[in-house]
């Protein structure tokens, strides 16, 4: 069988995406580190400075990658989503499970640092901007998600597939929200603010380097934290099965010897 | 046929649950006694929020009539007989739709000039007023099966109903609203119409298979 095609088989069943992952976590974890506390320390410190924002802007560098991260993470959800619900895929559900509560986090994380950016730059926390709005109507879906799942707790299998259906009913409603949402502010204030100051504003590489690195990092950090989070949930959902038995054994053997 | 006995029956068990029609209708008159008690009662200051509390109420008082839908024929097994007698389960939750529309969203329709006269709205947005529930009273009801065939076997899953449907409920609310705030304003409300037209084609196409498909694997 090709190597690719024999990876993805392998990759579908329970046992062997736990066996193959466990491996990622470590060098996911160091890459995050690294590159989080370089994206960091480049853009607190040796950026330079904004002409017209000064200091304040520096706290792009978190609420941008984040930003980010809170839609792709939908996207994935969405996708395991979409696997959960016509294949049955364990893997699929726990991937998209696994996900949904860091897509929440990173949507908290940019509504949070959106806010303390807007206090000095717009002089106010909150503002019905269109991005804004639509960011918290995200937060709505991953919390309904979350919700379905978690009211089904007797049946994990069903709350998953359940959950997934959700998952996807947002995914097809998120374009029709975000266009409305922004129509809707065209009606009410002209021009609104972008909150980038538009993303052509960054020329300077100086700028967009550390942007980049931590998109990188919390890229990785996403990564670490969904396989970890993933497998601990096949472990959970799979516990009556020999294949847990086994790296239950062999984990308490390994503390041994 | 079995189509037309499932849907009589529908609409007769929902018609003889009175409080399915007179309950949103209770509930509006009272939530829109407390905007004036609360602003204070000046036509002008009223008369600039109407468009948006005449709409909002119409949703929400739908709201607290969505999570029983399914509930009564789940807990009576009669579900598990649809789904058992092979039958075509997005036409059949359509039923429930139609059912439910026609005893609650028909009167919100008709209830909607009494609260538009109590917030004083301006006489010209009307017509729009009642155009703009017409359609949009449907997506009510068919967001509303997904979000009760959901919950159906969960108890208290009123407030997670709300959670489910709000978000995709928000574009529905931006048209509709801005369709009555248009004509107050004078302009024309043909844009925000025909994009809620769009939104109650798209649900009426797509929610019956999400409502059976949660039916489906909530009777697993």
């Amino acid at each position: 069988m090709n190597r690719i095609v024999k990876f993805y088989h392998e990759m579908g069943s329970p046992p062997s995406y736990y066996r193959i992952t466990k491996h990622w976590l470590k060098p996911m974890l160091v890459l995050a580190v690294i590159f989080t506390l370089y994206g960091l320390i480049d853009g607190l410190f040796f950026a330079p400075e904004d002409y017209q924002q000064g200091d304040s802007y520096r706290i792009i560098f978190v609420h941008v990658p984040a930003a980010w991260m809170s839609m792709f993470i939908y996207a994935i959800v969405g996708i395991a989503g979409v696997m959960t619900f016509i294949w049955r895929m364990k893997v699929a559900e726990a991937v998209m499970m696994a996900s949904v509560p860091i897509g929440a986090l990173f949507t908290v994380i940019t509504l949070l640092t959106g806010m303390l950016w807007g206090k000095p730059m717009w002089g106010t926390y909150w503002d019905w901007d269109a991005r804004m709005t639509s960011e918290l109507i995200l937060l709505f879906l991953y919390i309904g998600v979350m919700g379905i799942y978690s009211a089904y707790d007797e049946d994990p299998r069903k709350a998953a597939r359940l959950a997934a259906l959700v998952a996807i009913i947002g995914l097809v409603n998120l374009p029709i929200i975000r266009y409305s949402v922004y129509w809707w502010t065209s009606i009410h204030q002209g021009a609104s603010v972008s909150l980038m100051g538009g993303a052509n504003g960054i020329k300077d590489w100086d700028m967009l380097r550390p942007l980049l690195v931590m998109a990188l990092g919390t890229k990785f950090y996403y990564i670490y934290t969904m396989f970890s989070r993933s497998q601990y949930y096949l472990l959970k959902t799979e516990q009556q099965k020999n294949w847990v038995n086994q790296v239950i054994e062999n984990e308490q053997s390994g503390v041994k010897s | 046929m079995k189509f037309w006995a499932l849907f009589k029956r529908d609409v007769l068990v929902s018609w003889r649950k009175k409080s399915n029609i007179y309950q949103p209708l209770v509930f509006q008159l009272l939530i829109v006694t407390m905007f004036p008690l609360g602003l204070g009662a000046g036509a002008q200051t009223l008369a600039k929020i109407a468009p948006a509390v005449v709409w909002i109420l119409a949703l929400l008082s739908t709201l607290i009539t969505l999570e029983n839908i399914f509930k009564d024929d789940y807990e009576d097994g009669s579900l598990d007989i649809y789904v058992l007698s092979g039958m075509n389960l997005p036409l059949a939750t359509l039923s429930k739709a139609t059912a439910h529309w026609l005893t609650t969203g028909i009167p919100v329709i008709i209830f909607a000039p009494v609260i538009g006269v109590l917030m004083h709205l301006p006489s010209q947005s009307y017509g729009v007023l009642m155009l703009s529930l017409l359609l949009a009273t449907p997506i009510f009801s068919l967001l509303g099966t997904v979000g009760s065939a959901l919950i159906m076997n969960i108890k208290n899953g009123g407030m997670l109903l709300s959670v489910l449907i709000m978000p995709l409920l928000a574009p529905v609310l931006i048209f509709g609203a801005g369709a009555v705030l248009e004509t107050t304003l004078g302009n024309s409300a043909f844009g925000h119409l025909m994009l809620l037209l769009g939104c109650s084609v798209l649900s009426l196409t797509l929610s019956p298979l999400a409502a059976a498909a949660a039916i489906k694997i909530n009777l697993e």
